[in-house]
């Protein structure tokens, strides 16, 4: 019986599964990982192995979650690859250049909105003009909003002049390709990733204690809060927002919100410290958003590496163009960052609602900026502990009735959210609810509490990880692997931003 | 090299009294100049030398001193 071995299930691990991406929080992900590290510390003084090992390895994961249209993503780094290396040689000014970089750009947002808008642009085309032009069978290739902007990010630096192409097609490669950062992000950099690739690993002890507590947090934040919260409560309610009272529709849009970042920089947490195990250190993409004291500040916390992406290469040369407009100009370069930034996560007026919401937000408070300061001023009230209160009360309120549209299905269905929250409150429910439900309301609260922690402690935390021995840290890890599956009754959730 | 002219063109612009800017100071390190103010902060460097930038030249910058640079050339440039 030892050796009766289920072929079929075992190719099946080996090639695509649709909807079944090598999961970070997967024994199988676990296994590959750890032969992985073997072959990886085994190469360590052989470059080229060492890197190549990476690659192929990370040209599987792709494949296990993109199947055939891994071809996309290495097409996509062939053309961005030479396109630096002429865009590099070409003089600068000249006409010539300008239009291989113009070329290169609708390549690559050719390729990105084939995939991700034909299909919205085809129902507009009808509801408009009532023609009948039928739906095209368009699969989204996971990570392609996220491989394009690290793409292009290359391209344009270049054409700035801001980064030298690089000579090796192994280097950039592996920058595409990476695949702790591949499929959500973060979108590095070529400029941070490139001379990491090209230098020797090193890999402290103390990165290794980082990794093991931010691979911790993530698969906590992810399994435990997120995905249970999202399964038992969130999905329910925004699933018809109108069988529930106001109150629950209220707990719900809270719950998504924390389900949506737990989702995310868990997601994130754990790239980072797989990254950091093979001795890259990627970017962060999370800062304790909820805890801004505005809209701007929320977006200098909440997903940094999409949000400063877009304020480098579209906020700042729109603003650059307008400039002579001054404060309007800002404003409008605003409102089209944050309207692309919407458009970005999908083809879908909840999506463009939610960007053009936080557009909207930030122009206002450009707007209220001055007369603002000076009733605070005037009521003594600037720099106190109240407002500040109130300012990451207002500004995670706002925050959250962005997330309801950005969740429902429509957005008649996040209306009636809204309109439940406000006409149908039924505050008695409120004690209803946490009886039947005290597990829900109890990882809001920690998920919730632990957000508003201070950050030193958060910090001492995570030195105190850090300072452990390794046997510690992986009995530690142990347990909380163990804890994660007393949680995964029901399968693994893909993560929230695959579908972007 | 970051000349008086320069370096009070920015503090006025960001009503700061005093702050000590070099060559690899960043947009960033200063107070008050953020990705907002930040066109406020050019026009105003701008005015002050009589000078026009593409928007490209400006987005190249990396630091203070390189945006110093800039005006430089285009000042040797008006002569």
């Amino acid at each position: 019986m030892l050796f009766n071995i289920d072929f079929n299930k075992l190719l099946q691990l080996f090639t695509y599964q649709e909807g079944d991406p090598l999961l970070f929080s997967t024994s199988f992900f676990i296994f590959f990982f750890f032969t992985l590290l073997l072959f990886y510390r085994v190469f360590a003084k052989k470059k080229n192995l060492r890197i190549f090992t990476l690659i192929i390895f990370s040209l599987f994961f792709y494949y296990k979650a993109a199947g055939e249209y891994f071809l996309i993503l290495v097409i996509m780094t062939i053309v961005n690859y030479y396109s630096g290396q002429i865009l590099g040689q070409l003089k600068e000014g000249t006409g010539k250049r300008r239009f291989l970089f113009i070329l290169t750009l609708v390549v690559n947002l050719g390729v990105l909105g084939y995939f991700k808008y034909t299909n919205f642009f085809i129902q507009i085309f009808n509801d408009v003009s009532s023609g009948h032009i039928d739906a095209l069978d368009i699969f989204l290739p996971i990570g392609i909003s996220f491989y394009t902007f690290k793409g292009l990010s290359y391209v344009i630096d270049i054409y700035m002049c801001t980064l030298k192409p690089t000579k090796s097609f192994r280097d950039f490669s592996l920058y595409m390709f990476f695949f702790a950062d591949l499929l959500i992000g973060p979108i590095d950099r070529a400029a941070d990733m490139l001379p990491q690739i090209q230098s020797e690993i090193n890999i402290p002890k103390e990165n290794i204690g980082k990794a093991t507590y931010l691979i911790m947090s993530g698969l906590f934040k992810k399994i435990v809060i997120a995905d249970f919260i999202g399964l038992n409560f969130v999905d329910r309610v925004f699933g018809e927002p109108t069988r529930y009272t106001g109150v629950e529709n209220l707990l719900a849009s809270y719950a998504y919100t924390l389900q949506l970042y737990c989702d995310f920089s868990g997601y994130t947490d754990i790239a980072i410290g797989v990254a950091l195990l093979l001795g890259f250190n990627i970017m962060d993409n999370f800062n304790a958003p909820f805890k801004a004291k505005s809209i701007a500040d929320f977006w200098r916390r909440w997903h940094i590496s999409l949000s400063s992406w877009l304020l480098d290469y579209l906020f700042a040369p729109l603003q650059m163009k307008l400039r002579n407009l001054r404060i309007y100009g800002n404003a409008i370069a605003l409102f089209i960052t944050f309207f692309v930034i919407g458009f970005w996560h999908g083809a879908s007026w909840t999506f463009i609602l939610f960007g053009s919401l936080h557009g909207f937000y930030m122009v206002v408070s450009i707007f209220l900026k001055n007369p603002k300061t000076s009733l605070y001023n005037k009521l003594k009230l600037s720099n106190t502990k109240l407002l500040k209160f109130f300012q990451v009360f207002i500004t995670f309120h706002l925050v959250v009735f962005a997330f309801i549209f950005f969740r429902a299905f429509s957005i008649e269905s996040g209306w009636d959210v809204v309109s439940q929250i406000f006409a149908f409150f039924q505050a008695g429910v409120f004690m209803q609810f946490v009886k039947a439900y005290p597990m829900i309301i109890l990882l809001m609260v920690i998920g919730y509490v632990l957000h508003f922690l201070p950050e030193a402690w958060e910090k001492w935390t995570e030195n105190f990880v850090v300072k452990m021995p390794i046997v510690v840290q992986a009995l530690l890890l142990t347990a909380m692997i163990l804890l994660v599956v007393q949680f995964k009754f029901a399968g693994l959730q893909p993560n929230i931003y695959f579908q972007f | 090299m970051i000349t008086e002219k320069f370096k009070r063109t920015i503090l006025d612009e960001l009503n700061l009294d005093d702050f000590d800017i070099e060559d690899d100071t960043t947009a960033d390190q200063v107070p008050g100049w953020d990705s907002l103010n930040h066109i406020n902060v050019i026009l105003a460097v701008e005015k002050a030398f009589n000078v026009h930038f593409k928007g490209i030249e400006v987005l190249r910058c990396k630091n203070i001193g390189a945006l110093q640079n800039l005006v430089n050339t285009k000042l040797e440039q008006k002569q």
